[in-house]
């Protein structure tokens, strides 16, 4: 609560604080709110400018495109939170207990974590999309699982130095469990890091999930989506070169005040700075396996 | 642990002496490089290892069969079994798995079950239309990304670098195929001066693929540029307040030379880092921009597939598309370790050749 007031108090997080509120209040009530039925097809007004009647204007089939947008907004958010819960899910304990559970449990989970940042988002998709049924809970896990090394990442590289602070061995030696310990002395350290990647994956997912709308995967047509929106204008591009304002307007808005948030979130907490990208594959893994021979010759095996 | 720490100077100090003689010294070289070289072949092996397995385990959760591919509804249990034996899937997973990447290694993903053509062909046909943008984004990528960081870090805190930061955050914040979008506008519809799709091979006529190939390689790699110019004007800036930048600028060397002499090459390491990153995401735009300006590569062959429930394609298409990120990432380690001089040091004889 004391961080939500710090932040309040940060220009640029207030912005990004309000443009949140109001997508949110757009996904949950937008769909109620749309002035016209977002599947109507006013057949006779296709792609016509801004009216009074239809504020944005109307799409290739005759559907207002204000109401489209409001409520369209419902699935782009829900389904790129689903799919940051499933990276924070998998990524989070997985990135904790590889800090704290040795070094043969770590190998094989940077390993995985390797494996699944190689892998393109958008083939995978494809590739799930075609194998297991194309839906939207199927695209949310694919990309929840891809983004989950991001957490991963962010939490092992908030851990990794804790386990041999002080006050930790300390507590240890007073007989705290591990739990307790994770709990009281790691969890404080490691939350701020998770909340800025996660406003980060949030803003990746928003993209991912708009692209794969675009590609035709996740969402199924008639029902609208930011992405969705943007792939069907991109046939009419010659009549309404404007049309993809909109629904790119609302999704720079929304990415952008995520960015900002996790910027100032990092700056009110002190959490160290999350990488803004997925990290590469064998570049700080060789770094690692060079610590820990030094260890080795350290301890003179 | 403890008892360790104090053991440490002894071994190190022991051979301190014994340096000059050239044996030693020569292990001493070679055997932590090798020990980086099986490391980071270990750790490839086990990522295409895991991705091989990812990919394969993908299929065997499917449901869709050969037989309901090939004939849809009308296929009776006995067609689905017949081809079902045809295609080898009634076997144990494992014995498939161990077919299927078998196969693989030779070069073998398989046919499709719906057209019956290998595989392998239909990738090869359609790969040379992804690879070439994407190097042509990758290409343009450094230019632009190299010439706005530069650029930034030479005018830092000008307008120049405001601009190029403001540029970078905005991008940052939109989907490549929206960049796409507004590419078609500009030069397909409003200027009319560039074809918004549509596709001539690289090897049939180098200037009219270009004329196809730019839009799509120039919306894939703008995102890319950003971050290449984000992360170029940190590392300069950070390079420039160093100690020997300062000492280069005090002995009246001018800020261009110090930077593009001096600088530059120590500035590229955590720059290659980031190209190294975005190559997953170049080949995975790759797929964005097929879709976008009609291009006959591997998205559309992979979307088609999907769309028919053709395992062996779909599969086909996510592993090459990732060993080639594999590969990709290696040359972009091999080069940060040419970069790095503590790294060379332990190739020795090279650093030696070329002072």
């Amino acid at each position: 609560m004391r961080t939500l007031a710090a932040l309040w108090r940060v220009p640029s997080a207030r912005f990004a604080m309000i443009v949140l509120l109001a997508v949110g209040f757009l996904a949950v009530l937008g769909g109620a709110l749309a002035p016209h039925d977002p599947l109507q097809q006013y057949t006779d007004r296709v792609l016509q400018g801004p009216s009074s009647d239809h504020l944005l204007g109307t799409d290739y089939v005759g559907r207002d495109v204000l109401s489209r947008l409001m409520e369209g907004t419902r699935l782009s958010v829900i389904g790129a939170l689903e799919a940051v819960v499933i990276g924070g899910l998998l990524g989070v304990p997985t990135g904790l207990a590889s800090a704290w559970l040795g070094p043969r449990l770590e190998w094989v989970t940077l390993r995985v974590s390797d494996t699944l940042v190689v892998l393109p988002f958008t083939v995978f998709a494809i590739a799930v999309a075609g194998t297991l049924g194309n839906g939207l809970q199927q695209a949310m896990i694919a990309i929840g699982i891809l983004i989950s090394p991001i957490f991963y990442r962010v939490t092992r590289a908030a851990t990794l130095g804790l386990r041999k602070v002080q006050y930790v061995e300390a507590a240890e030696l007073m007989g705290a469990t591990e739990w307790w310990t994770l709990r009281r002395h790691i969890w404080s350290k490691v939350l701020p890091n998770v909340a800025v990647a996660a406003a980060h994956a949030t803003g990746a997912a928003l993209l991912v999930v708009a692209s794969l709308a675009f590609l035709g995967l996740g969402v199924t047509p008639p029902a609208p989506t930011w992405g969705g929106m943007l792939s069907s204008d991109l046939g009419y591009l010659a009549q309404q070169p404007w049309a993809p304002v909109f629904p790119a307007a609302l999704m720079m808005a929304t990415v952008g005040s995520l960015n900002l948030l996790a910027d100032a979130i990092r700056d009110a907490t002190g959490a160290t700075a999350a990488p803004r990208r997925r990290r590469s594959t064998p570049a700080r893994p060789r770094e690692e396996q060079r610590d820990v021979s030094d260890t080795r010759d350290a301890v003179g095996v | 642990m403890s008892v360790a720490a104090p053991a440490r100077p002894e071994v190190t100090a022991v051979p301190a002496p014994v340096a000059p003689a050239t044996p030693p010294s020569v292990v001493r070289r070679t055997v932590p490089w090798l020990r980086s070289l099986a490391s980071v072949v270990a750790i490839t092996m086990t990522v295409l290892f895991l991705a091989s397995v990812i990919t394969f385990a993908l299929g065997a959760m499917s449901d869709s069969n050969p037989a309901a591919a090939a004939l849809g509804e009308t296929a009776t249990q006995e067609d689905i079994d017949r081809l079902n034996h045809e295609y080898g899937l009634d076997r144990h997973v494992v014995v498939q798995y161990l077919s299927w990447v078998g196969n693989a290694l030779n070069g073998d993903l398989g046919r499709s079950w719906f057209t019956t053509v290998p595989v392998t062909e239909s990738i090869a046909a359609a790969l040379p239309v992804d690879l070439s943008i994407a190097v042509l984004a990758l290409t343009l990528a450094i230019l632009i990304g190299g010439g706005a960081g530069i650029g930034a870090a030479l005018s830092n805190g000008g307008w120049f670098d405001r601009a190029v930061t403001l540029v970078c955050s905005l991008l940052a914040t939109l989907p490549p195929f929206v960049i796409g979008m507004a590419l078609i506008v500009l030069f397909s519809v409003k200027l009319e001066l560039l074809p918004a799709g549509g596709y001539v091979p690289l090897s049939e006529d180098p200037v009219q693929w270009l004329r196809f190939a730019i839009l799509p390689g120039l919306a894939l790699s703008l995102d890319v540029a950003a971050s290449i110019a984000r992360q170029l004007r940190t590392s300069l800036t950070g390079e420039l307040r160093e100690n020997y930048a300062v000492g280069a600028e005090m002995r009246g060397f001018g800020r261009r030379r110090v930077l593009f002499g001096h600088v530059l090459r120590n500035a590229a390491g955590p720059t290659l880092a980031v190209i190294g990153l975005a190559i997953p995401l170049i080949i995975g735009g790759a797929v964005m921009t097929e879709k976008l300006f009609g291009l006959p590569g591997v998205a559309q062959l992979a979307l088609q597939a999907a769309e028919r429930g053709d395992v062996p394609v779909v599969l086909g298409t996510l592993l090459t598309t990732t060993v080639i990120v594999v590969a990709a990432s290696l040359v972009i380690n091999v080069l940060q370790t040419a970069l790095n001089p503590v790294a060379r040091r332990g190739g020795g004889a090279t650093a030696g050749v070329r002072r």
